[in-house]
């Protein structure tokens, strides 16, 4: 289908020009992903033409010398200041109906950013409700655990978001939002949740402002969350359910969104969607890296050496890292769901396995089929099961500024256990992906390196997980005797 | 020297007026109700009482001891125990108080209190819960949370027993045992366990075991063995006997690490003192806020610790009010509750002298209450004492009324209580109408409410 030209059925934004496009012979350079809703006439994910140059021609995939990544973050910024993109990735591949919309979130997130008033009541919710600080935490034990027989090895912090309120990083940008909201003189709020975590998040948030609130979830992830379905219903949430997961009830709360513009607010979870909802996000998150860096120079008057964070959509990673992405001597790993083996066509290994596409009004890899269709993901993290990733993550990793690396379902359930047992934290199945990286990690560092990972939830609400998983593995094996 | 055997005793003081209450003697008994069983049953502990008792107590006013150098809280409190567990309770007094003035040890433990439990907790201006209280002119007292929900496993236990683990291994035991009702203070207990990588014994009774499976997992998870009891009527009670047993046979390589201020002295002592960091913060914190004192502490009371954890700080300041919330269950006439200060009558139970919920052949009655944390048929000794002294009220809220405010709170501020705390809530309903306006309240959010929801859903929809 080389030369078919390609146009953009929705203006994306005026100041950018999609002239015509080429669909390569080779669809790793640009994927696209087609879903077309037509039940309200809407298309809500669109195929679109675009300027996409090589990235080899942009020489960004082997950059030479460091500070080159530095330039490339520059110019990164830049184009999300001029049209809401990470370098090539992001944008806003939205309906017409919604570019108001969202131009008018822009000015408003521009404008509490700068608002001291908002900020002052941001940080007294986000202290004394939220429960921030969370601490930077010795793991002393599993540090213990992974020195050599000489006594050698990397010292790991965990991040505690698991002590938050809620259990999971997810609040930090829930409440800010709702704030937002609130302010913006909305009285409802709607938004998508897989794990169930950004919904009880939201529903305490809205109860506490007094706004109503709709979350939409997929059927699938309300069987296997169902103790975070009752936390929302009881803080006064209505949970609607959607047949299938995240990515079906994204899209169906933000159809619901579409159809009353006026009085509801969507409150995008992580840092997926249509320019400003990445950004927002991230910088709603952005106060756990922060608080890190004043952390660690209290603790060892330096920087972390490693940063480690498990990727879903990638709000809490980015959380994390984005404070650091000019400090080149910061690692950033990411580490995403392999599920049942990267090469088992179930898993959630976005940037290990994806391809470029739009999804969700923005553009970033994505796991599609050879026709542009979604592949559904599978992990034993919910959270972590996105097809998607952020566009900012993408152009993270595309200028070699992050690496990412993917742990599958078994070795999170062990990092699960070996947590537990060592320092008597359960963490998230989510965030327990990043935990058994450090498996790989540890031995390849040296004697010394501060190595911080984001635990960025709790566990209890996967005990159940574990204890169904556990007892099939001993069904199995006595089987097998 | 006066011995009694097949504790719990009814021992019936008469006490004309407080002045009896600093009496010399610990115990003034004007009957003992026949039949005392002269063969104990094996879930019994022995009580004993010394000669020393009563030296001791010279002419020493004993409101300004908490506890006396015996441990007692006026006639309150003591050492009830077999006498092998006296050195151990020595050692361990001995061990706390020298620890309390060990700068390292405090050190290590604020570490630890800071970034593993995730101390400070906030002080938290409850701004709809207190506009739900306001009167129709407007006026209305000002509500705070004290957000013990917020520490690492969602409660107060946390504070106590990771003190309690790092006395452990200072005293160079290896092995802890615990006992534990519905799960929380056994999961407290394994978690400490597995930070500080202690063998841990957790006793449950069977029955408890069955409706709270999910615990069992998660402590086995943490590396603890479950043990169930069966013996008795296979609840907490029960294991705490065991646990004592446990003690006894096993006392120079173990620590048993009580989950509240029960028990023989110096454990209300020492794990009043763990929580009291819970009260200096709060001082802190309202000072910081609105540059003065709360005027009504507001806890609930099972065993009492997160009562005592908020209280003792502000006992001496006499303007500041103290409020218990027990669980009445179904009904303080029901027979089913767990109100021991409204209820009981004062025995001793587990080591202690307290009020206790004793029936006229001075056998324990089974408590009740929705709450597995307020389920218990004792209380502190030092609760006994300070209702005794009128220095602290107590009142009690049904199943209903504690359902009502676990609701209440999860809609008006998105903070789901446990339901041990909800009783607390709910007395709000009673006490706010009498208070002026501007009265600053603080509540003691002493748990997090996720293993409450399944229970609360079920009896909402009946």
């Amino acid at each position: 289908m080389a030369g078919n030209n390609l146009q953009s059925t929705i203006s994306v934004h005026g100041r950018t020009l999609y002239p015509t496009c080429k669909l390569l012979n080779s669809s790793k350079m640009l994927g696209f992903s087609l879903q077309s809703r037509t039940d309200r006439g809407l298309i809500v994910c669109s195929a679109v033409g675009h300027n996409t140059l090589n990235s080899d021609e942009l020489g960004l995939r082997n950059p030479t010398r460091t500070s080159e990544i530095l330039e490339l973050i520059d110019q990164g910024e830049k184009t999300l200041a001029n049209s809401g993109k990470f370098g090539r990735f992001g944008g806003i591949f939205v309906p017409e109906t919604l570019i108001t919309c969202l131009k008018k979130l822009e000015v408003e997130f521009n404008w509490v950013l700068h608002d001291p008033q908002f900020q002052e009541e941001l940080s007294i919710a986000l202290k004394d409700y939220v429960g921030r600080e969370t601490p930077l935490y010795f793991a002393e034990r599993l540090t213990n655990y992974y020195r050599n027989k000489n006594g050698e090895g990397p010292e790991i912090y965990l991040k505690r978001e698991d002590l938050t309120h809620g259990g999971a990083h997810k609040i930090n940008n829930a409440i800010a939002q709702a704030m937002l909201a609130k302010r913006m003189g909305r009285k409802s709020i709607v938004a998508a949740t897989g794990a169930g975590q950004h919904g009880v998040a939201t529903a305490a948030a809205c109860a506490k402002l007094g706004l109503d609130c709709t979350i939409f979830m997929g059927s699938i992830d309300m069987q296997r969350q169902s103790s975070n379905v009752l936390l929302m219903e009881h803080t006064g949430a209505q949970v609607k359910s959607v047949a299938g997961t995240f990515k079906d009830a994204t899209s169906e709360a933000i159809r619901s969104w579409v159809g009353n513009l006026q009085g509801s607010y969507y409150l995008a979870g992580t840092a997926v969607g249509p320019h400003p909802c990445p950004s927002m996000v991230r910088e709603f998150q952005t106060v756990i890296g922060k608080e890190t860096r004043k952390q660690a120079m209290e603790k060892w008057i330096g920087k972390p050496d490693v940063l480690v964070a498990c990727v879903g959509s990638g709000s809490n990673a980015l959380g994390l890292f984005h404070e650091f992405i000019r400090d080149e001597d910061v690692r950033l790993i990411g580490v995403e769901a392999a599920g049942y083996g990267i090469d088992s066509g179930k898993h959630s290994a976005t940037l290990a396995k994806g391809e470029v596409g739009v999804y969700h009004g923005a553009m970033s890899y994505l796991l599609q089929d050879d026709e542009g269709q979604i592949i559904g993901p599978h992990s034993i993290g919910v959270g972590l099961e996105y097809p998607g990733v952020s566009p900012e993550l993408s152009f993270l990793k595309d200028i070699g500024r992050a690496e990412f690396y993917a742990i599958t379902d078994e070795e999170a359930l062990e990092a699960y256990t070996r947590l537990c047992q060592l320092e008597g934290i359960f963490p998230a199945l989510e965030a327990a992906h990043a935990l058994a990286y450090l498996e790989k990690l540890c031995p390849t560092l040296a004697s010394g390196t501060k190595v911080v990972v984001n635990c960025s939830g709790r566990g209890d609400k996967d005990a159940g997980t574990v204890f169904k998983y556990q007892h099939k593995m001993e069904g199995e094996q006595a089987q097998s005797e | 020297m006066a011995f009694f055997a097949a504790a719990p005793c009814r021992a019936r003081t008469h006490l004309a007026s407080s002045a009896d209450c600093y009496s010399l003697l610990p115990l003034k008994f004007d009957r003992i109700t026949p039949p005392c069983h002269l063969n104990p049953k094996p879930h019994s502990v022995f009580c004993t009482l010394s000669k020393q008792t009563m030296a001791e107590h010279h002419l020493e006013p004993v409101v300004l001891q908490r506890p006396d150098s015996f441990g007692r809280f006026g006639k309150f409190g003591g050492k009830y125990v077999p006498e092998t567990l006296m050195y151990a309770l020595t050692e361990l007094e001995t061990a706390f108080n020298s620890l309390a003035s060990d700068q390292k040890f405090q050190n290590e433990l604020d570490g630890i209190l800071r970034d593993y439990v995730g101390r400070e907790s906030p002080l938290y201006f409850a701004e709809r819960l207190t506009e739900h209280y306001k009167r129709p002119d407007g006026r209305g007292p000002q509500i705070y949370l004290k957000r013990e929900d917020l520490n690492h496993t969602g409660a107060h236990k946390i504070n106590n027993a990771v003190a309690q683990a790092l006395l452990a291994k200072r005293l160079g035991k290896k092995r802890i045992i615990a006992e534990t009702g519905a799960g929380q203070h056994g999961v407290a207990t394994a978690t400490v366990c597995a930070r500080f990588g202690l063998e841990c014994i957790i006793y449950m009774g069977a029955q408890d075991m069955e409706r709270q499976a999910l615990n069992v997992f998660r402590m086995r998870l943490l590396g603890a063995e479950v043990r169930p009891v069966h013996s008795g009527t296979a609840t907490l009670k029960d294991a705490t006997s065991e646990a004592i047993r446990d003690w006894v046979t096993n006392v120079e390589s173990t620590h048993y690490i009580l989950g509240s201020v029960a028990g023989p002295h110096p454990y209300p002592m020492m794990v009043r003192e763990f929580h009291a960091v819970i009260g200096k913060e709060t001082r802190k914190q309202a000072l910081e806020k609105w540059g003065g004192k709360p005027n009504v502490l507001v806890a609930c009371v099972g065993g009492g610790s997160n009562a005592m954890g908020i209280f003792h700080e502000f006992v001496d300041d006499k303007d500041v009010r103290l409020i218990g919330v027990e669980a009445a269950g179904f009904g303080l006439d029901s027979g089913k509750h767990a109100a021991t200060l409204t209820k009981g009558e004062v025995g001793v139970l587990h080591g202690a002298m307290s009020y206790l919920l004793q029936d006229d052949d001075g056998q324990i009655i089974e408590p009740h209450s929705i709450s597995a944390g307020l389920d218990y048929p004792g209380v502190g000794p030092e609760h006994s004492f300070l209702k005794d002294i009128g220095r602290a009220e107590y009142y009690s809220i049904t199943d209903e009324e504690a359902i009502e405010a676990f609701k209440r709170l999860s809609r008006l501020e998105g903070i789901i209580p446990a339901l041990e705390t909800s009783h607390a809530l709910a007395y709000l309903e009673k006490l706010c109408p009498t208070l002026p306006d501007g009265t600053k309240v603080v509540l003691n959010c002493s748990g997090r409410g996720d293993k409450d929801v399944q229970t609360a859903i079920k009896l909402l929809k009946l």
